[in-house]
């Protein structure tokens, strides 16, 4: 994976030196609240429910050994040992002291870590393919241009006070795992009838309170002119954006306000009479990043493992697990493992410090160090060899990590909601932890099969309930906790946004609801049909019927 | 006025405080409680001069539950007690009767504790 250079480091040290001398300020009196509130969130501090939150950037997801190590140790020292990851590929501390801020800002920089970028009104960490480099779908590696969108991005002068938060996503496969549909750009590399690389531009996509899907601006952007592009986009996004509305300041907003034809006009207008050359990436440059990500030296593995195989006749656990967890690498003799943070009765995308140690030793000893971290609150060892797939079940078991629900019905992205969350109108994990424990029978789960359930505690889904297959929405309803329930959401290639059900329930009607949807399901089932494929072929009307016959 | 109190989240640490008789207390059941708008209104403007102790203070509602004061707001309630997810972490930890009048009433998800809720944004 990419290694931060001298440059790199010097940036987040003198960020970090920064932020010290900004917070001795605040606690002297120096600096107001009002005037502090800005650049503690340019450094990802939150004041939440009960503590100050940090949220900690995981550029596009990939993290090596050593820093998920280093993020164990600040879980330990200065939190109660755990962390969160979130649905942007990111990490979150919840229980943060701000005058110990500046000392776990040098800790993170330490294993070349930062939280910028992950607040405020500039281009955040870039999402990414949490298979990038290990699944043989992609056409190229997508962190090539992730890293490329990082250092072009990271304190921009021009694009750090933006009328509003500004997300893209980077995918190379035409399996979406980043939910590019759903950022304000989404990038989606593919090559041309010529082999030539480019990118599928899409725009003005999102969730909150007004979802759009994005619309394709360009079908094809040669790869070489993606960051003057981007420029030309948020250039004209930051000259039309509207900052006199936060809840209309999104491009997705804007998109819809010009129509996608006129926003593409313009971007296309600004493109072609700025200065390309002074912005795109230089080819040494690109040459330079791509070599950072070609370091893994895959050894040579036999495609069929006789020993894993043994091992799955002997274990049947193992055997669930290489069903639901495992994926198929596109070296021979490897795979991509992924591990739920999602066993339930747990909360969803929380691991512990120990469990993150163990996952980076796990790591070094048989996944050449590197960590994924998914959108869906998951991990990922990218590459495995299939000889030691076995072991590494073992190990996941032994730190309580072995769930092997990944895409089933209990695994649940959940938004911290009123349990931490400032903004939340409802809790999100106890309802999460409540569906997952009635989808715990693991036989119950795989006979179900995929289905995405995502529940945010408020309107601005970071749960991301509108592409949920079954998403749940919380709402304060005459001061109690209600769920609005949607179906039909997707955040894959197939992306839409999901249809509301009918009135919203209760919180203990929640998942007797979810119940009732999923046994409508098995009913209209056909075939091989995922929970999604039944409900666009029938509709609403029986799950409507199921849940709303039951609740009366 | 019903009854009410003055909370705000620590500078330092970000933990909940509440305000009682001029000083900040960590305990909900040590908050000191206004009946009248005046003294209510006084004492969170006294709040409001310790910038430098405290962020944003507020006023809240409060309701009677078994005779127990606690927030009308169930986000008040969790400030207060902790992640219900976490009963070990956070304020609840230690128990007691105010806790456990604070875990046993209902309503108010979010909105409707917070006086002055409604204000300009600056």
């Amino acid at each position: 994976m990419y290694r931060y250079d001298a440059i790199d480091r010097s940036v987040i040290q003198d960020r970090s030196a920064e932020f010290r001398d900004q917070v001795e300020r605040r606690l002297s009196g120096a600096l107001t609240e009002e005037h502090f509130k800005p650049l503690r969130l340019m450094n990802g501090l939150y004041l939440q429910l009960h503590a100050y939150m940090l949220r900690v950037a995981i550029p596009y997801g990939a993290l090596s050994s050593d820093q998920l190590r280093g993020l164990a140790r600040i879980g330990r020292i200065y939190d109660k040992g755990y962390g969160h990851f979130t649905t942007r590929q990111n990490l979150q501390f919840n229980w943060i002291r701000l005058e110990q801020t500046p000392d776990i800002l040098d800790a993170l920089a330490e294993v070349d870590l930062h939280a910028i970028q992950t607040s405020g009104n500039c281009i955040r960490n870039t999402t990414s393919d949490p298979y990038a480099g290990a699944t043989a779908e992609e056409v190229d590696d997508p962190r090539v241009w992730c890293e490329a969108i990082r250092q072009w991005s990271t304190l921009h002068p021009e694009f750090s006070y933006l009328p509003r938060k500004f997300k893209i996503a980077v995918t190379a496969a035409p399996q979406d795992r980043t939910a590019a549909k759903v950022h304000d750009i989404g990038l989606v590399l593919r090559r041309d009838r010529d082999g030539q690389l480019g990118f599928e531009v899409m725009v003005g996509g999102g969730m909150g309170r007004t979802p759009y899907l994005g619309t394709t601006i360009r079908e094809h952007l040669p790869v070489q002119s993606l960051l003057s592009y981007l420029s030309a986009i948020l250039r004209v996004y930051n000259r039309h954006g509207r900052r006199d509305n936060i809840f209309k300041a999104r491009v997705k907003i804007l998109v819809a306000a010009l129509g996608a034809g006129e926003f593409a006009r313009q971007v296309e207008a600004e493109w072609t009479t700025m200065d390309r050359v002074a912005v795109d990436l230089p080819d040494v440059e690109l040459a330079r990043i791509r070599g950072a990500f070609s370091y893994v030296r895959f050894v040579d593995a036999s495609p069929v493992s006789s020993s894993l195989e043994a091992a799955r006749r002997a274990d049947p656990t193992l055997g669930r697990f290489v069903r639901n967890n495992v994926k198929p690498h596109k070296i021979a003799g490897h795979a991509i493992v992924n591990i739920s943070l999602k066993t339930p009765g747990e909360v969803p995308g929380d691991c512990s410090s120990d469990q993150m140690d163990a996952i980076a030793n796990l790591a070094d000893q048989y996944g050449y160090g590197e960590i994924r971290v998914t959108h869906e609150q998951n991990l990922v060892l990218p590459h495995v060899k299939l000889d030691d797939l076995a072991a590494v079940h073992a190990g996941l078991k032994a730190a309580g990590l072995a769930c092997p629900n990944v895409g089933l019905a209990s695994d649940i992205i959940a938004c911290p909601g009123l349990d931490y969350c400032s903004l939340a109108n409802t809790r999100a994990i106890p309802v999460a932890q409540s569906i997952a424990q009635r989808f715990s029978m693991p036989d119950v789960a795989e006979s179900v099969g995929e289905l995405k359930i995502k529940i945010s505690g408020c309107i601005n889904a970071c749960g991301h309930h509108h592409v949920g297959h079954i998403g749940i929405l919380g709402v304060d309803k005459k001061g109690e906790e209600f769920f609005q329930l949607t179906l039909g959401g997707s955040g894959a290639e197939d992306a839409s946004l999901g249809d509301v059900l009918g009135p919203a329930v209760a919180y203990d009607q929640v998942t007797p609801a979810v119940d009732a949807l999923v046994q409508a399901y098995l009913r209209e089932r056909r075939g091989a049909e995922r929970f999604l494929d039944t409900y666009r072929r029938v509709g609403l009307t029986p799950f409507k019927a199921a849940v709303y016959a039951e609740a009366h | 006025m019903s009854l009410a109190a003055v909370t705000a989240s620590d500078l330092r640490d970000g933990e909940v405080v509440f305000w009682a008789e001029g000083r900040w207390v960590k305990r909900f059941a040590d908050a000191e409680l206004f009946n009248a708008v005046e003294p209510g209104q006084a004492a969170l403007d006294l709040a409001r001069a310790q910038p430098t102790i405290v962020v944003e203070p507020y006023l809240i509602n409060l309701d009677l539950e078994g005779g127990v004061p606690v927030p009308t707001s169930y986000r008040e309630r969790v400030r207060a007690l902790g992640p219900t997810i976490h009963p070990e972490m956070g304020k609840q930890a230690e128990g007691g009767l105010v806790v456990q009048a604070l875990r046993a009433h209902a309503g108010g998800a979010r909105s409707s504790g917070r006086l002055g809720l409604i204000r300009l944004k600056r």
